[in-house]
């Protein structure tokens, strides 16, 4: 670079036109991301909690409402019940074991443990939103919101 | 204004390396290869590195315009062929004949599933599999038009991939566990012998003599009259068409949803493999595909999709460990044992789902150098993605 070019340089305004516009347009796009990412989720609170073996429903639960006990239970599915919440055992045969723990107060639901190989679903995420579900693809055992929202446009692999 | 452009923006961007570098280093790194385009995808993790391959030739598609306004989704969870299949399906359901239409593409679509787990399981007594595999080498058999449409898409893909799929890797899959009859290994000690798995992939490396025939409208199976002796007992080659049965069943599901005239929906089986019509709210779907070795599943790549079929493999969907190894439910045709070649999943998009199934079993198979020059050169139709370690 010539010292003239680099006088020149030093003598220009701080931010040209060109500038000015990058910057705005890097900025909108970020707020677009962001109103893309956040703002189009689905946000309505979990009602309840419905859980499958083999796509066959076996206990359901509505936040607020009797926790579903003794003979009105799949015999495949036990509850036990404090203050906090609900902890569900699963046992989609005499050998798979799924343990799910319903938070009354968070209106969450989280798989705590599992005798499956890798043990892989203990590490869904907490069911918190309508999109979210949890899958324990040895056991066929699955956890999803009363309501789920089919309409997600997010398809997870 | 100069004191912002020449020490506070380069400030900003030095911090932001630092800090990127320091989130990128407390990671393990991973790769992604894909021949998507450029644009055609989102990369959300700074742990995977991108290596593009070239060779895709883009297929233009286009969508009739719709008013969906109305419309609203219905979905529902089957179980079948050992894991969940999730239909859903948008339609404006207040339309007189809507229900009814409705309730008799569920009906149909479990007896589409019911007739598919039926003929290609090899653990249902009487299946057309379950007959082949209990038959005596050199055997001929009749067999339906499903087992028949599966098989002739195993053997095309096990030419294509020269053997990389192989669903006669039966046996090495019993030997290692990943049966769903028998339990996995839980020590080195009971792994299986390398002199037992060495002849099992003999076998299966006989799969190229099944030949099947079409007379008159009935279908045949002629199995391998080759044989070995192993554990004491002379076995002849069976079949197991997990990596492709799930894809086909996709496949015609996709021509229910056009029987039905529904152009709004998915279906995905146990998310391996699934079909996307489009999302009538947004367009397309955004498939998420997450971190094979991230426990919680984080998101390493967006990609929008509509209109398509596609396939899911990955090392992380049934495995165990021994001694810190990872053996996975895939079995390497070269070595016969759970593929250890460094690739963690596969992803092929477009086209017949089975296909795209069976290829994702293969690509998993190859490593990566042979898998990026059989993407480049043989599928320059389908969008691929695969993640290495």
């Amino acid at each position: 670079m010539s010292l003239k070019k680099i006088e020149q340089v030093k003598q220009d305004r701080g931010f040209k036109l060109f500038d000015l516009i990058i910057y705005g347009l890097v900025l909108l796009a970020v707020a677009a991301l962001f109103i893309a990412v956040f703002a189009t989720r689905d946000k309505s609170p979990v009602t309840g909690i419905k859980i499958y073996i083999r796509a066959e429903a076996v206990f359901e639960y509505s936040f607020g409402s009797a926790v579903p006990s003794g003979e009105t239970l799949d015999k495949r599915v036990e509850t036990k019940e404090d203050e906090n919440g609900v902890t569900v055992t699963v046992r989609a045969d005499e050998k798979h074991l799924n343990v799910i723990y319903i938070d009354k107060a968070k209106k969450t639901a989280k798989m705590v443990e599992a005798n499956c190989n890798g043990g892989q679903c203990k590490y869904f995420p907490a069911i918190d939103d309508n999109n979210k579900y949890i899958y324990c693809d040895p056991h066929g055992v699955k956890v999803e919101p009363l309501s789920r929202d089919w309409d997600n446009p997010n398809i997870i692999i | 204004m100069q004191l912002l452009k020449k020490i506070i923006f380069p400030s900003l961007a030095c911090v932001s390396l630092l800090f990127g570098t320091a989130c990128k280093n407390g990671k393990e790194k991973y790769t992604v290869y894909t021949n998507l385009p450029q644009g055609a995808y989102t990369l959300t993790e700074k742990n995977f590195d991108t290596v593009e391959i070239g060779g895709y030739t883009p297929n233009e598609q286009s969508f009739p315009e719709e008013d969906t306004s109305s419309y609203t989704t219905r979905g529902y969870t089957l179980y079948a062929m050992f894991t969940d299949a999730e239909i859903i399906v948008a339609d404006d359901f207040t339309k007189e004949g809507a229900e009814e239409k409705y309730k008799q593409f569920k009906s149909d679509l479990s007896a589409l599933l019911t007739e598919v787990s039926k003929c290609v399981s090899s653990t249902v007594k009487d299946s057309d599999i379950y007959n082949f595999n209990n038959a005596k080498a050199g055997a001929t058999l009749e067999i339906g038009k499903t087992a028949y449409e599966v098989l002739s898409t195993a053997k095309s893909v096990y030419t294509f991939t020269e053997g990389f799929y192989n669903p006669a890797l039966y046996y090495n899959i019993h030997a290692y566990g990943f049966s769903g009859e028998s339990s996995h290994p839980e020590s080195a000690e009971d792994l299986p012998d390398d002199a037992l798995i060495a002849k099992y992939t003999d076998l299966a490396k006989r799969f190229g003599e099944v030949t099947l025939e079409e007379k008159e409208g009935r279908y045949f199976v002629t199995k391998p009259a080759y044989t070995v002796e192993a554990d004491g007992e002379v076995i002849s080659i069976k079949l197991d068409l997990g990596g492709v049965g799930k894809g086909y069943a996709v496949d015609k599901i996709d021509a229910l949803y056009e029987k039905y005239g529904y152009n709004y929906g998915y279906t995905s089986f146990g998310a391996s493999s699934m079909v996307l019509k489009s999302n009538f709210k947004t367009g397309p779907y955004t498939l998420v595909l997450t971190n094979p070795r991230s426990i919680s599943q984080d998101a390493f790549i967006h990609i929008p999709a509509r209109g398509e079929k596609l396939s899911t493999s990955g090392d992380n969907e049934q495995f165990y460990r021994i001694d810190g190894t990872r053996y996975c439910h895939i079995i390497d045709p070269e070595t016969g044992k759970p593929v250890q070649k460094g690739i963690m999943s596969v992803t092929v998009i477009g086209g017949s789902a089975a296909e795209d199934d069976a290829l994702t079993t293969a690509i998993m198979c190859m490593g990566k150098e042979r898998a990026v020059k059989f993407i480049e050169e043989k599928l320059t139709d389908k969008k691929v993605v695969f993640t290495c370690e």
